[in-house]
């Protein structure tokens, strides 16, 4: 088989199965509500997305455009049908193809690349189906009501992590934001009920004092030189 | 409580189960199928061999770490779910920051078992799915003209060849650009919302400055805070980059068991 032939099948066949895949994913909430007899309140759906899911639309479209170039055709429509592409697939490929010394942009770098993700994919389905099924004879620990308030705190226990994560990263922006945004929600509490629809301003106005920050370094910089 | 023994039920299993099982069949159709065109090329099998062992290894302890994040998610979501999540097109930040603002949306006050009802998990399983499919979208739709044009010969004309591409995405993920300080700062306005928000409740829930609200979110979110500062503390001390596969959801654990002890005295 010559390269161009497997990369002419590698497309075919990624096509194919990505949109099974994402048939299936998107169906999957409707399959479940028929069980539940609850469908999905689109409104709501809809809500949420102008939310939260703009800022995954640009970070979507940011990875595509950066690691497809790294991953090749295989790589990349296996990367993008399983996830976590930055905390493991990335440097797992990146890895694999330090080992083996493969020069990038070589037929060698697509078959390395395609073999990584696919193992690694596999090993990571295989770590979670051997942990989900230790799981199952624990659900009535975990559903017991001495640990509710550890599950009803899981998402300010993200925002903590994610905060130390990022907030060094930029200390005076994210001092500025969240006074701000602080201020905000005490003199005006009827929004502390529509938080994810406050990520917008909130968004926006870190982009604007980070662009203000970027273009001051940038200067500097130019100015040293 | 009722519903997450329907969220733990064989159906949920079923359903989840066999979505996994097709992305693990599509893997190995796809491992196999490289490593027969890598013989066929001429590349050493011992060099493959070595690809798929290193893979293998690399993998084990993100995979742990993932699986914290199902366990994390798994008390007010059911296990199935945070199961499919996290292994098709998921990450622990990205489902559960979604799932809350979809909860958000249909009036859960905290994305807890105790408030969960059917329509508002369908709807936070469809946000969760909707958010995350670009990637996807953008490889059925361009991935072959993008990276055709990557490794045509016109493009190496252009100073644009496979090799050049990457190394140019390579250089664009080293170089400091807007680019990468707009999307830093989009997370910092993200999680400020929501860190502020929590402030807020404390100071302002029940009317502007009553002081009346629970201080556990924001100590739950402090306590996670503390946790990651330490993860990160040992990874740049002892140089173990293998820390940060457990770092976010370490945390999140850390911080979580905190909250059952924290919730009795405040």
């Amino acid at each position: 088989m010559d390269n161009e032939k497997y990369i002419k099948g590698t497309h075919r066949l990624g096509r194919i199965f990505t949109c099974i895949v994402l048939v299936l994913l998107l169906l999957a909430p409707f399959i479940i509500g028929l069980y539940l007899k609850a469908m999905p309140n689109m409104p709501a759906v809809i809500k949420g997305f102008l939310s939260v899911g703009i800022v995954y639309l640009v970070s979507g479209i940011v990875e595509y455009l950066i690691y497809v170039p790294m991953l090749g055709a295989g790589g990349s429509y296996l990367a993008f049908i399983t996830g976590n592409l930055i905390n493991m697939k990335i440097p797992c490929a990146i890895n694999a193809r330090d080992i083996v010394g493969v020069k990038s942009g070589t037929p060698e770098n697509e078959i390395v690349a395609t073999l990584s993700i696919a193992t690694s994919s596999l090993v990571t389905i295989l770590v979670l189906a051997l942990g989900v099924l230790l799981m199952i004879p624990l659900q009535p620990v975990l559903q017991s009501p001495a640990l509710q308030p550890a599950f009803e705190n899981v998402v300010p226990a993200l925002f903590g992590a994610m905060a130390y994560k990022y907030y060094r990263q930029s200390k005076l922006v994210s001092l500025l934001v969240l006074t701000l945004m602080t201020l905000l929600f005490c003199f005006v509490p009827s929004l502390i009920g529509s938080t994810s629809m406050m990520v917008i301003p909130s968004g926006a106005l870190a982009i604007a004092l980070s662009y203000v920050a970027f273009k001051k370094k940038m200067k500097a910089a130019k100015e040293a030189e | 409580m009722e519903l997450l023994g329907k969220l733990n039920s064989p159906v949920m299993y079923l359903i989840c189960g066999g979505i996994i099982l097709l992305v693990a069949i599509i893997c190995v159709i796809f491992g196999v199928r490289a490593y027969k065109a890598g013989k066929e090329m001429g590349i050493d099998t011992g060099k493959m061999k070595r690809v798929i062992t290193a893979s293998a290894t690399f993998s084990v302890l993100p995979g742990v770490g993932i699986l914290l994040g199902v366990i994390a998610l798994s008390g007010s979501l059911g296990t199935p779910w945070p199961w499919l999540r996290l292994s098709v097109i998921g990450a622990l930040h990205y489902e559960t920051q979604v799932a809350e603002a979809a909860g958000e949306a249909v009036g859960l006050k905290t994305l807890s078992a105790s408030e969960m009802t059917p329509e508002a998990f369908t709807t936070i399983a469809l946000l969760m799915c909707f958010c995350i499919i670009w990637g996807m979208v953008l490889m059925i739709f361009n991935g072959k003209s993008y990276i055709t044009r990557l490794m045509s010969p016109s493009a190496k004309k252009k100073g644009e060849s496979a090799k050049e591409g990457e190394q140019a995405a390579e250089n664009k993920a080293k170089k400091p650009s807007f680019a990468d300080t707009a999307m830093t700062a989009m997370f910092i306005g993200l999680v400020s919302a929501y860190i502020a928000s929590y402030i807020g409740s404390i100071v302002s829930k029940d009317g502007a400055f009553t002081f009346g609200g629970s201080p556990l979110s924001l100590a739950v979110a402090v306590v996670s805070a503390l946790a990651m500062g330490l993860f990160l503390f040992v990874k740049e001390k002892a140089k173990a980059d293998w820390i940060d596969s457990f770092s976010v959801a370490g945390s999140m654990l850390i911080a979580m068991a905190a909250a059952i002890f924290m919730g009795k005295v405040m």
